[in-house]
């Protein structure tokens, strides 16, 4: 099979992070619940992945690393501490559904900044004229699942920070292909999946914390710490860490961020952008593709949609599944993304690559097309 | 001998604490605050020995990560807070 759904899961991983996993099973307790040497490891293990992951993304100390299921569920920490009923809630016209159902079910005013598709100066200048309207919160993927449009980030941290406005940045594509420092941009929270970008397994994600930055608990339960208190305790991490912690994830999503950090994101970032361009000018010669792809390297990183003419993008991710290759199609979770590039109506079929994607994974693409159409003539 | 222990707001913190010691050539462990000097319930202290006591309160004041409070141990339950 050749797997280009990456921007669901990166299906292959660095092999480090099975033999760490299944190493954890065998040896790693729960850390933070006991003052063995089993339970002492596990919080080894965890403070180095805290650790690490702070280095990477610029978070102020290792406390502020959460780790969580995956990046929904390091949203919902971050909406539910920043909005409420009636709050409003800005947020990009490329939203997944995993930050616009949160929103929705906290009953807060939301108000989509759109912006046209691969057009940053568009989304700065809804962003700003809805900022200027008063928020209390705003919300921006860095990279949409869609389209793999790199939204203007630094530049819509720039104006919460001058509009005074806490901003969650939505990393689910980004976290591991694109460098991000939550310090810099002074973002409140960052939310990543762990089994991404990040290579390690699903089941795993991280919620980042800013400086000076109070969360509030989704769950409720046992820390390890301060147990006579019936509130969850003060300080991060054990306040959003309630119950046993996933071990074996841990360890081995501390293998995939060591495999992003000794390739380095820019290099994969531009290993992944070539493919992308490898697809594109491969699938424009076939005719009836409409192809959603820009040249600006800065503005798209390792996915890219595309629709065809005569069948519909569910019919055409079947028929590729047959020939093999492993793409999604439909919403992809984010209908307010497709409203905002005009392709609500049908969907569209997505490709998305990782590090261990070849050209040669492009060329059987390529060909795989190539037999989809002709066979619909 | 008499041990001491920093008491920590978190694991994590205390492993932040452990890290900058160690760092520095303190021999310094992670162990569990024992349910006699424990305010709240379950947690983590730093323990290590006198002669690393002051340098480890100062350099843990330095880099930001005071303890909450400072225990001397006698051995057994027999604690004193310094």
């Amino acid at each position: 099979m050749v797997y280009l759904d990456n921007a669901a899961t990166t299906l292959i991983k660095p092999d480090a992070v099975a033999r760490s996993m299944a190493s954890a099973v065998k040896t790693l307790a729960s850390p933070g619940r006991g003052g063995h040497e089993a339970s002492m490891r596990a919080a080894q293990t965890a403070f180095d992945c805290r650790e690490t992951a702070a280095e990477m993304f610029g978070v102020c100390s290792p406390e502020n690393v959460i780790f969580t299921m995956n990046a929904t569920h390091a949203l919902n920490i971050a909406i539910r501490s920043l909005a409420g009923r009636g709050s409003r809630a800005v947020v990009s016209g490329y939203e997944h559904n995993s930050v616009m159902r949160p929103l929705h079910a906290v009953g807060a005013d939301i108000r989509v900044a759109r912006g046209g598709l691969f057009d940053k100066n568009a989304v700065v200048y809804s962003f700003r004229k809805e900022l200027m309207r008063g928020a209390d919160v705003a919300v921006c993927t860095h990279i949409s699942n869609v389209f793999g449009f790199i939204l203007p980030i630094d530049e819509v941290a720039e104006m919460c920070r001058k509009y005074s406005v806490p901003l969650i940045i939505d990393a689910a594509q980004s976290a591991g292909a694109e460098t991000l420092n939550i310090e810099d941009l002074g973002a409140s929270f960052a939310a990543m999946p762990g089994h991404k970008g990040l290579y390690g397994p699903q089941g795993t994600g991280l919620l980042l914390i800013g400086e000076n930055v109070r969360a509030q608990p989704l769950m409720f339960g046992g820390s390890g710490s301060n147990s006579e208190l019936m509130d969850m305790p003060d300080v991060y991490p054990d306040r959003l860490e309630a119950g046993t912690h996933n071990m074996p994830g841990i360890a081995g999503l501390s293998e995939g961020i060591r495999f992003v950090r000794k390739i380095g994101e820019y290099r994969i970032k531009r290993h992944e952008r070539r493919l992308i361009d490898l697809a594109h000018r491969l699938l424009s010669g076939i005719g009836g593709l409409e192809l959603y792809y820009t040249e600006d390297a800065g503005a798209q990183g390792g996915v890219m949609s595309f629709a065809v003419a005569d069948m519909s993008s569910e019919e055409c991710a079947e028929s590729l599944s047959e020939l093999g290759i492993a793409v999604r199609a439909g919403l992809h979770c984010a209908p307010s993304a497709h409203a905002s590039a005009g392709t609500d109506k049908r969907g569209t079929v997505r490709i998305s690559v990782s590090a261990f994607n070849t050209e040669d994974d492009i060329y059987a693409l390529f060909d795989a097309m190539k037999r989809i159409k002709a066979k619909k003539l | 001998m008499t041990n001491y222990l920093l008491i920590c707001r978190s694991l994590t913190y205390a492993q932040r604490a452990s890290k900058v010691l160690k760092s520095a050539g303190i021999p310094a462990s992670i162990s569990r605050i024992p349910k006699e000097i424990a305010t709240n319930g379950c947690g983590y202290c730093v323990r290590l020995a006198e002669k690393w006591l002051s340098r480890s309160l100062e350099l843990l004041n330095n880099t930001g990560l005071q303890p909450i409070k400072v225990y001397a141990w006698y051995g057994y339950e027999n604690y004193a807070e310094v």
